[in-house]
């Protein structure tokens, strides 16, 4: 085989075309999908640049290059549906983590269309196979869930904290600008003009009316990728239904590049609970007896004061967008008379409502939440805090974001349209906060104590691409087992037959089990160990491992070295191999790690926990050497190994007894256990030899 | 620099040679997309090394650590990636990069596998029984370590089962080997190491060792069995008695001989039942995949379960392994049980011994030779007669041979040292046919005179190990 370009040129290129991809410009998405379509034999290249374009892209350009995506797979097909579909899980999900909402509801839209066959073509199957969605969509639900869990649990929280439903002291801010000096203008127009429908001219520098950037390929590449004008022409009808022209200025919108998410996310959320409160009151007052909008109005209030009151961090505010994004959909389904476009009202008095539920009527956030369900969400939210901002790629460096006028972020006009259908026989979102408790209750998540139970269906690999040595990302609003210890197997759906269809299917997610999951890797032997409190002790113990064979092994090679025999059988079946390193050259004499597992046992007792008091004596007053300070397993804690306590000073315990003994020896012997062990295990094999005699 | 894609001709490409004419060390950057392999053969005696720049990489399920130098010499093998990495090569080698992997398939077998653990694990019942079969040379071993190695990244500690006398594991071919490995496979190394007297920089492995002595079972199926149940007899005391070896289950590696026919089949059958094995893989032929099915749908194992039959390819980086290539691996095997390898140098002890204080007994050849010369008529007469061994005094023709140490006594029955497991081996370096003497290489400076000494035909004898 012998390709005309190599593939990596082809990708490199690509990629760079990528990279000029600001914004969501139909031309250039057709003029890849064309490059990718006349390039099928580096399909693996192309789709490589472009799941890592997506992934390294700042968010607010991940829109288009998913487009790009989308594009590809829906007019190119095979081979790239293939390619894309291994890591699409990763892909999208990773991608969905770092985007704000504007952008998820594209996405969401656009992966629910990768579930349909191509739109006219007479190929039936979907996109995407559903092995390939459905983990996405799970996951999605499963993110969905846990929103609502952060959310009802800061409600609970804050409802501790303060009296019901009042608002907090800190004046309610209606401003449609975000209030956030720092950023710049954006320098380009909103108005962004494209040209989707002009042909181009090959050998054309493509000039953008911000000047400074090149969109599109260089004429040289593009000649050399052959691509034609008619194929252009052909290329320029996308199918109506992917890029409707109707999208195309929210395409456009800005995407906050993540840390200026916060206060941008906030305002506009603000607004959408006051326009839900409102409604909501409508609500009330036309039924004032059902609890369900008792309970709604309550929980948006409580909201709502929370924003006010506390500064939260941008994944949890995300979660509760999503949440408030859902209940508007389904408020808006309730039949009500009222208009939709309330915009940003004025601070609502909570304390003046006309309509002030009955506390007692109410179903109390705590009975609805169940008892026990408090620690698994502190759990879960202590999680979600003590992953900050590690989750978010390294800020982009002062791209001048392409914005549109901030109003916008505040409008609800980003809701979708109602649907005349009564909302009860819509299966979509939960339609109201008690019946969203019901539904969580039912799944298992809420209830029960913080260990009980394991989310059913979180396929919550983490992307399967990572580079070795990254640290494990969370993702924000992931599921995650509640009580934070190790990823069991249990968690990951693993389908695996052992038949031969079964086998066929790539499992990327799968594969992040062996890697990713495992924690970071060791530096020196690659092996990983969990970022976990267990995880970082088992690596302290390894890397304390490698130290001392390397130490060692210099020693050794002066003494000489030979091969033991094998062990006999019965030792053999009573062996057990350590989990690590630590035990199994015990039973040939451990001579290495399992020499100090001899010694640990020889001194058994000749150990002290390290003393908190700052002032005890950290030199043995005998030698003037420091104590040998290591973890335990046994003791479950870091020891000064061969300590003893005399009185109010700590010794070394074989300085001490040696002391004891006639003090002619000033020097202790910190390999006395080790040889010691040596020696028992000659002993033993001669022992051993010897019965058979 | 690199050229991914193009099958041969990723030859290394030679780095600032031109400055520098002396030293001829070339260094080469790969880069490997995803899922895509490196496969390189080092001449034996030679050697490269390799270091992974980025990304991520995993030799037979191992995964390397990130700018570590690892040297591979006189090796057949390959670095494969699930995410892409970029390797650094020092050295010559054969090599190229294959996109095509049956990898997918392979990794789905694992995660298959650990399904089955888990249900072990929650049932406290024991995990399956893998028996991997195949035609010679179609990646039986390979898949086996990389089956090891997901399970040991998983926590798993499976109990490895060699029975191919042709190749050792963790020992010197000839021998059949039960091992649990619970710590990570060295890379470098084949399995790894047996344990010595001093530290490892990868941790020791403890294999148990039953000494079979002749290259194919079909050589003495009379020998090959017995002591192949013994090793099943053991295996399955320790998986009964190891929680964590009961749960992860066995792998259990076969000679490619066993699945070329008739003969062969009754081995795997004998297998099958002795190891209580549910699960069976074929490699690459269609046609034993077929007589497999044949042979075990109806099959049920002691504890009733069906066999589960997987039918998996071949990898396209099998490469066919010499007689010439796989003597060299024999002699470098038994180098590196008695001297050790670069990492780590052993000094085995030589000593002298009177011909009268050993006790040697030679592996009678084959089932029917015997009998051949017999007239016709006698030979199924005393069938059982026939000794397993015959005492044999030491003799020129031992030179270079090897003899395994057992662990047993001088007055204990054929059988009884037949199902001896091995203590070691000893060397046969000089027979002095006048001074009635042997100078023997013994790993261990103990006495040997009061064990058992088995002399094989397997390995063949090498040549000289001490000049």
């Amino acid at each position: 085989m012998s390709y005309g370009i190599p593939s990596d040129e082809v990708a490199e290129d690509f990629r760079q075309a990528l990279e000029d991809l600001q914004i969501n410009s139909r031309y250039e998405i057709s003029n890849l999908t064309v490059i990718a379509k006349e390039n099928t034999e580096h399909a693996l290249a192309i789709s490589e640049a472009l799941k890592n374009h997506i992934k390294q892209t700042p968010p607010q350009k991940k829109l288009p290059a998913f487009y790009v995506l989308d594009s590809v797979v829906k007019n190119v097909g095979t081979p790239y549906t293939l390619f894309f579909g291994r890591q699409l899980y990763s892909t999208f999900m990773e991608a969905y983590a770092l985007v704000d909402n504007n952008v998820r509801r594209k996405m969401d839209e656009m992966l629910k269309t990768w579930k349909e066959p191509v739109p006219g073509s007479i190929d039936t199957r979907p996109v995407f196979p559903p092995e390939v969605t459905r983990p996405i969509e799970n996951a999605l639900i499963k993110a969905r869930t846990s929103a609502v869990q952060a959310h009802q649990e800061h409600l609970r929280s804050q409802q501790q904290l303060m009296n019901r439903g009042r608002p907090s002291p800190v004046p309610y801010r209606d401003t449609p600008t975000p209030p956030n000096t720092t950023r710049q203008p954006a320098p380009v127009p909103q108005g962004y003009p494209q040209q989707p429908y002009q042909p181009p001219s090959n050998g054309h520098a493509y000039g953008q009316p911000n000047g400074n950037q090149q969109y599109g390929l260089p004429s040289v590449r593009t000649h050399s990728y052959r691509v034609s004008k008619p194929m252009l022409n052909e290329m320029k009808r996308p199918p109506s239904q992917q890029y409707p022209p109707t999208q195309v200025p929210s395409w456009q919108q800005p995407q906050p590049q993540g840390y200026h998410t916060q206060e941008t996310s906030i305002d506009s959320l603000n607004s959408d609970i006051a326009n839900l409160i409102l409604t909501s009151k409508a609500d009330f007052a036309q039924n004032p007896y059902d609890s369900s909008i008792q309970t709604r109005l309550k929980a948006l209030l409580d909201l709502q004061s929370i924003l006010q009151s506390q500064k939260l961090p941008p994944d949890q505010i995300a979660l509760i967008r999503e949440q408030v994004t859902q209940l508007g959909e389904a408020s808006r389904a309730n039949p009500q008379p009222k208009p939709q476009r309330i915009h940003a009202p004025s601070p609502v008095p909570v304390a003046a409502t006309p309509t002030p539920p009955p506390v007692t009527q109410a179903p109390s956030l705590e009975s609805v939440l169940g008892p026990g369900a408090r620690g698994a969400l502190a759990a879960l939210l202590a999680r979600q805090s003590a992953t900050p901002q590690i989750a978010t790629p390294p800020p982009q460096p002062a791209v001048p974001a392409i914005r549109s006028p901030p109003t916008q972020m505040a409008q609800p006009a980003y809701q979708p349209i109602p649907t005349p259908i009564p909302s009860t026989s819509t299966p979509v979102p939960p339609t109201d906060t008690s019946a969203l408790l019901q539904r969580l209750k039912a799944a298992g998540i809420l209830g029960g104590g913080p260990t009980t139970s394991t989310p059913p269906i979180p396929p919550l690999p983490l992307p399967a691409s990572f580079p070795a040595g990254f640290p494990s990302l969370p993702f924000m609003g992931m599921p995650q087992p509640p009580n934070g210890s190790r990823p069991a197997m249990a968690t990951i759906p693993n389908d695996v037959e052992l038949k031969a269809t079964s086998l066929k299917i790539p499992r990327p997610h799968l594969i992040a089990s062996l890697y990713e999951q495992l924690g970071a890797p060791c530096t020196q032997c690659g092996r990983r160990f969990k970022s976990d409190e267990e995880g970082r002790k088992k690596k302290t113990a390894h890397m304390d491992w490698h130290f001392r064979v390397h130490q060692r092994m210099t020693e050794a090679e002066k003494r000489g070295q030979h091969r033991s025999w094998y062990v006999d059988e019965l030792d053999w079946i009573k062996s057990r191999e350590g989990p690590d390193d630590q035990t199994n050259d015990m039973l040939d004499g451990g001579k290495t790690s399992g020499e100090d597992a001899f010694a640990a046992v020889k001194t058994k007792l000749q150990y002290l926990p390290v003393p908190d008091d700052p002032a005890a004596n950290n030199v043995c007053p005998i030698c003037q050497e420091k104590f040998e300070m290591k973890w335990l397993d046994d003791a479950q804690e870091f020891v000064w190994m061969d300590a003893t306590k005399v009185g109010k000073t700590i010794y070394h315990a074989s300085c001490f007894a040696e002391a004891a003994k006639d003090g002619s020896r000033g020097t202790p012997e910190p390999l006395l256990g080790k040889r010691k062990a040596e020696e028992d295990h000659v002993l033993r094999t001669k022992i051993k030899t010897e019965s058979f005699a | 620099m690199s050229i991914p894609g193009i099958p041969g001709l990723g030859q290394s490409v030679p780095v600032a040679t031109s400055s520098a004419p002396v030293t001829v060390a070339t260094t080469a950057i790969h880069e490997l997309a995803p899922n895509s392999e490196w496969r390189f053969e080092v001449a034996i005696g030679q050697s490269i090394e390799v270091r992974v720049l980025s990304g991520t990489a995993e030799i037979f399920g191992t995964e390397l650590a990130l700018n570590h130098t690892y040297t591979f010499h006189g090796t057949k093998s390959s670095i494969y990636t699930w995410h892409g990495t970029r390797l650094e090569v020092t050295g010559s080698c054969e090599e190229y990069i294959a996109e095509e992997t049956p990898m997918i398939a392979y990794v789905n077998t694992h995660f298959a596998l650990e399904k089955l653990r888990q249900q072990a694990q929650q049932d406290g019942k024991e995990g399956p029984r893998v028996l991997v079969v195949g035609p010679s040379n179609s990646g039986k071993t390979s898949l086996m370590k990389l089956l090891t190695s997901y399970a040991i990244r998983m926590g798993r500690q499976p109990l490895v089962v060699n029975t191919d006398s042709r190749e050792g594991l963790l020992s010197i071919p000839g021998c059949l080997t039960a091992t649990a490995f619970a710590s990570i496979v060295d890379v470098e190394q084949g399995w790894g190491s047996s344990p010595t007297s001093g530290p490892s920089p990868v941790p020791v492995k403890l294999p148990l060792c039953y000494y079979y002595g002749l290259a194919s079972p079909e050589d003495n199926t009379k020998l090959f069995k017995p002591v192949l149940t013994r090793l099943a007899l053991a295996a399955t005391s320790r998986m009964a008695e190891d929680a964590n070896v009961k749960e992860s289950g066995m792998l259990i590696d076969t000679p490619g001989v066993i699945s070329q026919g008739k003969g062969g089949y009754d081995i795997i059958s004998h297998i099958v039942s002795e190891f209580s094995v549910n699960t069976i893989l074929v490699l690459g032929s269609e046609r034993l995949y077929s007589d497999m099915q044949r042979k075990f749908s109806t099959y049920r194992t002691s504890n009733s379960e069906a066999i589960t039959l997987v039918r998996l390819d071949k990898s396209g980086g099998c490469v066919d392994r010499d007689d010439a290539y796989m003597q060299k691996s024999r002699e470098a095997a038994i180098k590196e049980y008695f001297f050790g390898d670069v990492k780590r140098t052993l000094s085995p002890h030589t000593q002298q011994v009177d011909f009268d204080s050993l006790t040697i007994y030679k592996i009678r050849e084959s089932n029917n030779m015997y009998a051949a010369f017999l007239p016709g008529g006698q030979e199924e007469a005393e069938p059982e007669a026939e000794s397993l061994y015959e005492a044999v005094e030491p003799t020129s023709q031992m030179q270079h041979c090897l003899l395994a140490v057992m662990y047993a006594s001088l007055n204990d029955s054929q059988e009884a040292i037949r199902d001896a497991s091995v203590m070691g081996f000893v060397y046969v370096a000089d027979v002095d046919d006048k001074k009635r003497r042997v100078r023997l290489l013994s790993p261990v400076n103990t006495r040997i005179a009061d064990r058992p000494l088995i002399l094989g035909s397997w390995p063949e004898p090498t040549m000289s190990l001490i000049g």
